[in-house]
């Protein structure tokens, strides 16, 4: 960083020349964007978020020990993700995942 | 629709951790929870008005039960131009694990509905191993959307379930189309 920076004597020497940069950065502020790592974010089956409780387990405000509520999210092989209590309902009747129809299995489950 | 807004006002926010002594506060046992169904309903329904086709009309008998109302369509090309065909829906408890149950409570001569009312149409088989079954991505518009395309785009005569309507189409198209208009004509006597 320091490299970018006149040194004063470099400016001493060049006194009533045409300074080497015409500008220099005193300020900057840097935005950084962020998003869940899923291909979508609600889920399809109750269409609330999956980083929120499902629809079911909001009804019945289920806690966990950390006083959250302990609705899990899960990861299809296929990539798609809803909420662990939706899928496992749905499972029981088709094996599919509801959106692509691909044969479900699970890659990963968690927040 | 103001009816639905209050609905939504009124619907139960988790009581506040108040009395963690007994489990089941009185506060949390009083408030009737609303159903899965019902939490879904809400917005589904407001979604089918807004989503109605041009040919269709939905009618609430009891504008607080969103779990049971009556389709009507009224086709403007095809077969059935001019005829008025009413369906009974209703959302089981289960939904949307389960599609919602159809009749067709007007008797009509169609390859996909037989003359008891019983309804063919891949959205709401229960199990299903391709694609176009039910699933609980599946909404309230888009069951309209299939009952309405039944007599224009969804129309099958591949696969009947009044089999002598589909064969009576495939050996005269001209006889198929008058027994057609005569169900309709009766219909309206």
């Amino acid at each position: 960083m320091s490299g970018e920076d006149c040194d004063p004597m470099d400016r001493g020497e060049n006194d009533g020349q045409k300074p080497d940069k015409m500008f220099t950065l005193k300020k900057w502020n840097a935005v950084a964007m962020w998003s869940w790592d899923v291909e979508c974010d609600t889920c399809a089956i109750c269409r609330v978020q999956v980083m929120d409780a499902c629809l079911r387990c909001q009804g019945e405000s289920k806690k966990d020990s950390y006083g959250k509520q302990d609705c899990v999210v899960v990861w299809g092989e296929c990539n798609h993700s809803f909420h662990f209590c939706c899928m496992s309902l749905w499972v029981k009747q088709n094996n599919r995942c509801p959106l692509c129809q691909q044969e479900w299995s699970i890659q990963r489950m968690g927040k | 629709m103001i009816t639905l807004n209050r609905k939504l006002k009124k619907e139960p926010i988790a009581p506040e951790p108040t009395n963690t002594m007994n489990g089941l506060t009185s506060n949390e046992s009083m408030v009737r929870r609303i159903s899965v169904r019902d939490k879904l309903l809400i917005k589904e329904v407001q979604e089918m008005n807004e989503n109605l086709p041009a040919t269709c009309s939905v009618h609430f008998e009891d504008p607080n039960m969103l779990s049971e109302f009556l389709l009507t369509v009224t086709p403007d090309e095809g077969f059935w131009q001019g005829g008025k065909f009413k369906f009974s829906v209703f959302v089981t408890d289960d939904y949307n694990m389960a599609p919602p149950r159809v009749k067709c409570l007007t008797r009509l001569w169609h390859p996909n509905i037989n003359v008891d009312g019983d309804v063919c149409l891949s959205l709401l088989r229960q199990t299903s191993i391709d694609e176009h079954g039910w699933a609980p991505t599946r909404r309230l518009k888009d069951v309209v959307w299939g009952l309405n395309a039944l007599f224009t785009d969804l129309l099958n005569f591949e696969d009947p379930l009044n089999i002598e309507a589909a064969e009576m189409y495939n050996k005269n198209k001209t006889e198929f189309q008058a027994k057609v208009q005569e169900y309709i004509a009766k219909g309206k006597r």
